[in-house]
């Protein structure tokens, strides 16, 4: 085969290549959080505890990673627009650690006072610590 | 003595009926909107916090920037490392007045309709919004609050690179769904 055809089909199959990735990097969704490694394992009462007592340090730290959670359930929220919130409890009374299931992803065992590890996101404080796309890990 | 215990049990009355009048929620669902001919582009944040008091019609809201879900990861990474900056600016909030309602209105069932008026502050930039909306008691006895309004990009200081400007839309709507109760 002459060498200018081979180019061709070169460049030709990088052009496929790049398109189908940048087709698929487009249409990509966020994974599953159960599948996703922590960066961190944390206790709520500690994760409460240093974004009140630092947060731009606590933000640096923990807002946007995966952590893994442990504590007791204080609440399980009611269902509200396909998700249900999980609180942990803090010692404060006034503060948990909140964490946003879907509500499929919520094991019917989970119930307050029982001990949880859950995985999720954390976006930051604000009457509550937040974590979203949490995931119950066994 | 009995003149401090009359200021100190009319103090705590007064307190007592100005905490009644206000209403939280832990739970606000906040949405924006980008609708081009080339792409339509919407997240969602149900962990918006709010806190309404009656008596004033003062408002202050927070939202998490990180806490917006896109149904694309990467127009969520997009939103937040290149847009908004989030690990710079984690949240927006909203420091106002409603009008158009008394706390006597929020006690039977109804809807009614108001003006919200205050400082958005977000990207670091702080600016005047004024909006119209609803306000009103439910049949469950939560105090639902709705607006929707627009706002620039270029206002809070948020560049959209050339290429994928003809993606976003100039005016990107602002949908506020918020059910207090009260505190």
């Amino acid at each position: 085969m002459p060498m200018k055809r081979i180019v061709i089909l070169i460049a030709l199959l990088a052009v496929i290549g790049g398109g189908w990735y940048a087709w698929r990097e487009y249409n990509r969704t966020a994974g599953p959080t159960s599948e996703l490694e922590a960066a961190e394992a944390i206790e709520a009462a500690a994760l409460l505890q240093a974004y009140t007592a630092d947060e731009n340090a606590a933000n640096a730290r923990f807002n946007g990673k995966v952590l893994l959670v442990s504590g007791t359930v204080r609440e399980v929220k009611a269902p509200e627009n396909g998700l249900v919130d999980v609180v942990l409890e803090t010692g404060d009374p006034l503060a948990g650690v909140v964490c946003q299931f879907a509500q499929a992803d919520v094991p019917s065992a989970l119930t307050a006072g029982a001990p949880a590890r859950i995985k999720g996101i954390s976006t930051g404080l604000l009457m509550d610590v937040v974590l979203q796309r949490c995931a119950i890990v066994e | 003595m009995t003149r401090n215990l009359l200021i100190t049990a009319a103090l705590l009355a007064s307190l007592t009926a100005s905490a009644q009048e206000r209403y939280a929620t832990r739970t606000g669902h906040i949405s924006f909107h980008s609708d081009t001919p080339m792409e339509k582009i919407e997240a969602h944040n149900h962990k918006a916090t709010s806190v309404f008091d009656a008596t004033t019609g003062a408002i202050e809201m927070a939202v998490l920037m990180k806490g917006f879900e896109f149904e694309k990861a990467l127009m969520q990474e997009h939103f937040n490392e290149n847009y908004v900056e989030s690990d710079k600016f984690p949240k927006a909030t909203f420091k106002g007045k409603i009008t158009g309602i008394t706390a006597e209105d929020l006690k039977k069932p109804g809807s009614h309709a108001v003006t919200v008026e205050g400082d958005l502050t977000m990207h670091g930039v702080t600016k005047p919004v004024k909006a119209t909306g609803t306000m009103g008691m439910e049949p469950t006895g939560a105090i639902r609050a709705t607006s929707t309004f627009s706002i620039k990009p270029e206002d809070y200081n948020i560049a959209i690179p050339g290429m994928v400007r003809d993606n976003i839309a100039k005016e990107i709507a602002i949908k506020v769904e918020v059910d207090h109760t009260k505190m």
